[in-house]
């Protein structure tokens, strides 16, 4: 792995009661880089997280940020911002005060205290809400509060877990778009995980998928879309599976064509069957046990229950 | 009757029971006693030398024993409640079993370990001080109560949030910082609960003033004993039991609204495993104060096993306690053969828990809504009556209205039921708080009543509560000695009133032996009990 002045995350293992949570993670992110680490649940993601940041032990590997090893590092002292699902801010304290609790506790002098703190509520425009107390705030507000807190603490990585995961879809696509930004005019590198693989792919310079403790691929989100390699990457980022020859293919609802059976396709039960938003979708059981989609534009697809054969336009073929 | 007044139905015989058996009768008692002797009464029994002194021993003693139990609990309570290690378990269960022992038990435990004859202080005498007067009677309290302190600042110390707390990390909070911040305020407010617990517990100890000073020693409890029993001054001691319920209204109503307080914090969701930092050195004066603590339980335990074990009659061999216990001798000294007093001690708990349960189970009903509050506080007054004022009202009006000494039974059963009523309501309490609503409205939106759907859809559901409720009451009883004390005639003696005649009667290894006999027992309810973790005694 490449020595860089930003993360670098080398052969981490973590285990919860002699189970193992990661297996042999490495990783690299430069400095500015915006990352996301996409994954099922319970494959590992936040764990990661928690390990760079300090919350987990590591049962082997290193954890590295601007060419400092943290082996020894408490969290406090590590530099790293963590934005978690919930925002958990100070109760009883205004949006101030909160802000200003980072650069506070570092011992900061005044003036600088207040400069940071003006700086990062302009950023995420809440100079609005500076005394009002966290409590009267909306769910968008507190997690807007909750990065303009981090950014106040001046880290180098800032690790974001899910932290959209609980805000209504409307303001999700807004906080996103608005996260990315600020992070980005701050030069600040970032990790951020989700299970959503549209987040994902939106936010990321580069994305990382995560299976069972493992990187299972990495790359820019359209190359990683376009070319998924193994079965479990390509069920995440929503194309179907089936076997073909001695290995599988990926295929695109998009690309599966359904229609009546034939001797050049495969047999398939249709589950159920609607309109969702401008397409058509159906979900189908194939005769092998696959579960399939598939999304058409021209026109309706068949009613459940029928049996139908299907075959696919374009398939990607997957590492074994 | 409306909707609203059935609702009410249920709630009716705890609140009748509680009005009953403990308000109505510990009102008339200082009522009665203040009527009897007037302005002049009052004034004579408030001046009175030795009254002033009890009064002063229940304030002395209960504090002494409050701050000291706060200090040995809370490191101990933090290292339970914060963290994650082998042993955890065990510890909590070692700590938690002198609460459920007779505190007779634990007072002989105590003189066995440093009394003026344990071998300890024969090696070295400057440890003597440690087993008689007040610091013995503190250390008794302590024990006692040392598990209160330290499953509430566990509760406390839980409670806190944990994602606040790693945020706050991340953002350059030192651990320090963070203690102050985020798990330190919760922690504190469960030691302080426990405090005034001890507080409330040991302002009206009665048998380790008893049996380790004396007279000079009794705290207010005492001294109404003494008033009643000994000295046939009924009316003075109905003022002292006022001046008792004063005294403990304070602390209880606080106890109320800290507890009150720790139970309205969420439960921690977060499971994960937290190790303990051994090499911060802030953390090694909090393992040392622990590892003192669960040192000193389990030597009491031991000295009582030990003692039970080999416990002799003077010249007879190691183990003829035990054949003398179960011989003539015995039943004609106590009044009673030991298989009587072990079949009464087991009865009486037995009914008393059960009674309590029912009844408990019957508040739980009662736990949502705008009269909740109200309701809690009105039974939660147990607390505020202690034996003796409550086994002392009960003799002197139940007992004419259940036909004389021939029903001394149902005032003992009475009596444990009552006391033990306080801790039932809490194990259920806090069960059926954790389940939140969604089980009792989705039975009612099938059609079952209010009352239906508690019984079938949430009952069920907290059913480790209930017996660890059920276990805690029985646990309770068979170690009750004040008020059955107080009432009991020589056929409905229990164990631990047995063992007392035999501690008075210098009858040392017969009475260690019967404390082993009560340890026994008593942990056997306690193995099942420490199932219900920290929030059991909440």
């Amino acid at each position: 792995m490449p020595s860089s002045d930003g993360l670098v995350v080398r052969d981490v293992g973590v285990s919860w009661a002699g189970r193992p949570v990661l297996r042999d993670v490495s990783l690299a992110i430069a400095p500015g880089e915006f990352v996301t680490l996409m994954g099922p649940n319970g494959s590992g993601k936040s764990t990661l997280l928690r390990a760079i940041a300090g919350f987990e032990p590591l049962d082997r590997g290193s954890v590295e940020l601007a060419g400092r090893d943290l082996a020894d590092v408490p969290v406090h002292r590590r530099g790293i911002g963590f934005l978690f699902q919930e925002p958990s801010l100070l109760p009883r304290r205004t949006v101030w005060e909160n802000v200003a609790f980072g650069p506070e506790v570092q011992g900061r002098p005044e003036p600088e205290i207040a400069g940071r703190v003006h700086a990062a509520l302009g950023l995420l425009r809440l100079e609005g809400l500076r005394d009002r107390r966290s409590e009267a705030l909306s769910g968008g507000e507190r997690q807007r509060v909750a990065l303009a807190r981090t950014l106040a603490a001046r880290p180098t990585l800032v690790l974001l877990d899910e932290p959209f995961a609980s805000v209504d879809p409307e303001l999700r696509t807004e906080l996103r778009a608005e996260f990315r930004d600020v992070l980005r005019s701050q030069g600040i590198s970032v990790l951020h995980v989700t299970h959503d693989r549209e987040e994902g792919l939106f936010l990321g310079d580069r994305v990382l998928l995560l299976h069972a403790g493992r990187i299972v691929q990495s790359g820019p989100p359209d190359d990683v879309f376009r070319r998924p390699r193994t079965s479990e990457v390509a069920r995440f980022l929503g194309y179907n599976v089936f076997p073909e020859g001695h290995g599988h293919v990926a295929v695109h609802p998009n690309d599966l064509l359904v229609g009546a059976p034939a001797s050049d396709t495969r047999s398939a039960t249709v589950l159920a069957s609607g309109p969702v938003g401008g397409a058509w979708v159906a979900y189908l059981d194939a005769t092998d046990g696959e579960r399939c989609e598939a999304r058409s534009t021209s026109g309706p697809l068949p009613a459940a229950g029928a049996v139908v054969g299907v075959r696919w336009a374009r398939s990607i073929p997957l590492e074994p | 009757m409306t909707s609203r007044l059935r609702s009410f139905a249920p709630l009716a015989p705890v609140v009748g029971f509680v009005a009953l058996f403990a308000v109505v009768p510990t009102a008339l008692l200082v009522a009665l006693g203040v009527a009897s002797g007037g302005a002049t009464g009052v004034a004579d029994a408030l001046s009175d030398p030795l009254n002033e002194r009890a009064l002063e021993n229940s304030l002395v003693q209960g504090a002494l024993s409050a701050f000291a139990a706060v200090a040995v609990g809370y490191p101990v309570g933090v290292l339970l409640g914060r963290f994650d290690w082998r042993g955890r378990g065990l510890v909590r269960a070692v700590l938690t079993v002198p609460f459920l022992l007779p505190t007779i038990v634990v007072v002989l435990g105590v003189q066995d370990l440093v009394g003026p004859d344990a071998p300890l202080v024969r090696w070295s005498p400057s440890l003597g001080w440690l087993g008689v007067g007040v610091p013995g009677i503190v250390l008794v309290n302590v024990l006692f109560n040392l598990p209160l302190v330290a499953l509430l600042t566990a509760v406390g110390a839980e409670s806190a949030s944990r994602p606040l707390e790693e945020s706050l990390a991340t953002l350059g909070a030192t651990p320090a910082q963070r203690f102050r911040w985020v798990w330190g305020p919760p922690s504190w407010v469960g030691a302080a609960a426990g405090g005034l617990l001890t507080f409330l517990f040991s302002a009206l100890a009665f048998a380790a003033p008893l049996l380790l000073c004396g007279p000079r020693c009794y705290t207010l409890e005492g001294r109404i004993w003494s008033l009643v029993q000994r000295l046939l001054a009924p009316g003075e001691a109905a003022v002292l039991a006022g001046v008792m319920v004063a005294l403990l209204l304070l602390p209880a109503v606080g106890y109320f609204l800290l507890v009150s307080r720790l139970r309205s914090a969420p439960a921690a969701l977060d499971r994960r495993a937290r190790r303990i930092p051994w090499r911060s050195p802030a953390l090694w004066p909090v393992v040392a104060v622990s590892v003192l603590a669960v040192a000193g339980v389990t030597a009491v335990l031991a000295s009582i096993l030990a003692r039970a074990a080999a416990a002799s009659t003077p010249g007879g061999p190691p183990g003829s306690a035990w054949s003398y216990l179960f011989g003539p001798s015995a039943t004609a000294s106590a009044g009673i053969a030991t298989g009587g007093a072990i079949a009464n001690s087991l009865v009486f708990a037995g009914v008393a828990s059960g009674l309590a349960l029912l009844l408990g189970i019957l508040a739980g009903f009662g736990r949502d809504g705008r009269a909740r509050r109200a309701l809690r506080v009105y039974l939660f007054v147990p607390l505020l009556v202690s034996p003796v004022v409550l086994a002392f009202g009960l003799a002197t009006f139940w007992r004419p209205a259940l036909g004389g000494a021939a029903d001394v039974w149902v005032l003992i059963l009475l009596g444990q039921a009552t006391l033990a009523l306080p801790f039932t309501l809490q194990s259920l309490d806090v069960a059926l708080a954790s389940l939140g609503r969604h089980h009792r409205e989705s039975a009612q939106s099938l059609g079952a009543s209010p009352f239906l759907a508690y019984l079938e859809a949430e009952l069920p559901r907290v059913r480790p509560a209930l017996v660890t409720a059920a276990l805690f009451a029985f646990a309770l009883g068979l170690g009750e000695f004040t008020a059955t004390y107080f009432l009991a005639t020589p056929s409905f003696t229990t164990v631990p009133l047995e063992l007392y005649h035999f501690a008075a009667a210098r009858a040392p290894g017969v009475a260690n032996a019967l404390a082993g006999l009560l340890v026994l027992l008593s942990l056997a309810a306690f193995l099942v009990i420490q199932r219900g973790g920290n929030r059991a005694l909440l």
